[in-house]
């Protein structure tokens, strides 16, 4: 009951949703087959064939983004106008 | 009795995790099938751990194995054993001192090609692992049944599992969710069924819930689902309705969310501001 009482006057959230937030994580990134490391990786070579053409103004981003079971990279590299 | 010519009739039952219920998923999926008047023959792809002729009580009756098949000391007619209950229901034995690279993919292929014209359903219970073992089991399936827990570990090796089934071109893979406590998702504490569909992305072929009698009909070598007074065999046999075809609902499990747990999300919005 003490537990009980805890729970309820505390934020504590429910293990359900904690082994859902963890789920999407560790499963994002099975799915890639890689670590978190990759992502760090991926932007700066990738900026690095932009920045070998074009000028990138801004902060470019790189994310992971995944519907269902398919997943795709979204970059949005800012440009420099001329 | 001939053959019904039912597509997809080799089945697959996988999960990466052990200890989930792949076996008793097997041996009571079909019970159900023979008893619905399907033929169906049980092989046990755990070579070296086998438990399927245990789970079916059939333990006494083993005299050859699959690698024996498969080396050519019987035939697979010599080697088949007859279930005690079902007059249609057969099950190839695993060999228990030998390993799983004692056989290969190729090899399995054969053998279920050997099987398919004289039985409805061919289902293949597939050792844990995604190892020689997994391989050998899919490769003659037409079809995979992935059995999860609601459980964080379980549920991310179904997830690989389903992501090795999809490389290996499977088009129809659904999921079994084996002991589910739906009291304990109502009060936050066990992943829901929504919760695996969402993270799993694939069709639900069945939700058998947690039940102490499968302990004890697993003591006495006798399938569940033989058994009226349980819940489980009740959801083993709905499943085996599916795969033939039937549309059967699934029981709702999120309603009647209970008054503990809407107290609890009630203390937790108030707490932070949100209001009931």
């Amino acid at each position: 009951m003490l537990d009980f009482l805890k729970k309820v006057f505390t934020n504590e959230k429910s293990s359900r949703t904690q082994a859902n937030e963890r789920l999407r994580v560790v499963l994002t990134h099975d799915r890639l087959g890689a670590s978190s490391q990759l992502m760090e990786v991926l932007k700066v070579e990738i900026m690095e064939v932009i920045a070998r053409h074009v000028e990138i103004d801004g902060t470019p981003e790189v994310n992971f983004v995944s519907e269902g079971r398919h997943s795709a990279l979204d970059i949005n590299i800012p440009l420099k106008g001329r | 009795m001939v053959s019904k010519a039912i597509e997809n009739q080799v089945i697959v039952v996988t999960s990466g995790k052990g200890g989930v219920g792949k076996t008793t998923t097997v041996a009571n999926v079909a019970t159900a099938l023979a008893r619905n008047g399907y033929k169906v023959v049980v092989t046990d792809l755990d070579i070296g751990l086998k438990k399927l002729d245990l789970i079916m009580g059939l333990e006494n009756r083993v005299i050859y194995d699959i690698v024996q098949v498969i080396e050519g000391e019987c035939t697979l007619k010599q080697a088949l054993v007859k279930d005690k209950r079902f007059p249609d229901l057969y099950m190839l034995p695993a060999a228990q001192t030998r390993n799983k690279d004692d056989i290969r993919p190729d090899q399995v292929k054969s053998l279920c090609d050997e099987l398919r014209p004289d039985f409805d359903y061919i289902i293949i219970d597939c050792p844990a692992g995604i190892e020689q073992g997994f391989r050998n089991a899919i490769a003659a399936a037409d079809q995979a049944i992935v059995v999860t827990n609601p459980e964080v570990s379980a549920v991310r090796d179904a997830d690989r599992i389903i992501g090795m089934l999809e490389s290996a071109q499977f088009k129809d893979i659904r999921l079994v969710v084996n002991r589910l406590r739906p009291d304990m998702v109502r009060s936050g504490d066990m992943l829901s069924i929504e919760d695996l569909l969402e993270h799993l992305c694939i069709d639900l072929l069945g939700v058998v819930p947690e039940d102490k009698l499968v302990v004890p009909s697993t003591n006495k070598g006798e399938p569940i689902v033989l058994n009226e007074k349980s819940a489980a065999a009740a959801a083993f046999s709905n499943i085996a309705r599916r795969l033939t075809g039937e549309g059967v609902d699934f029981p709702d499990f999120t309603e009647n969310e209970s008054v503990w747990a809407k107290l609890k999300s009630l203390g937790r919005n108030l707490w932070s501001g949100k209001g009931a």
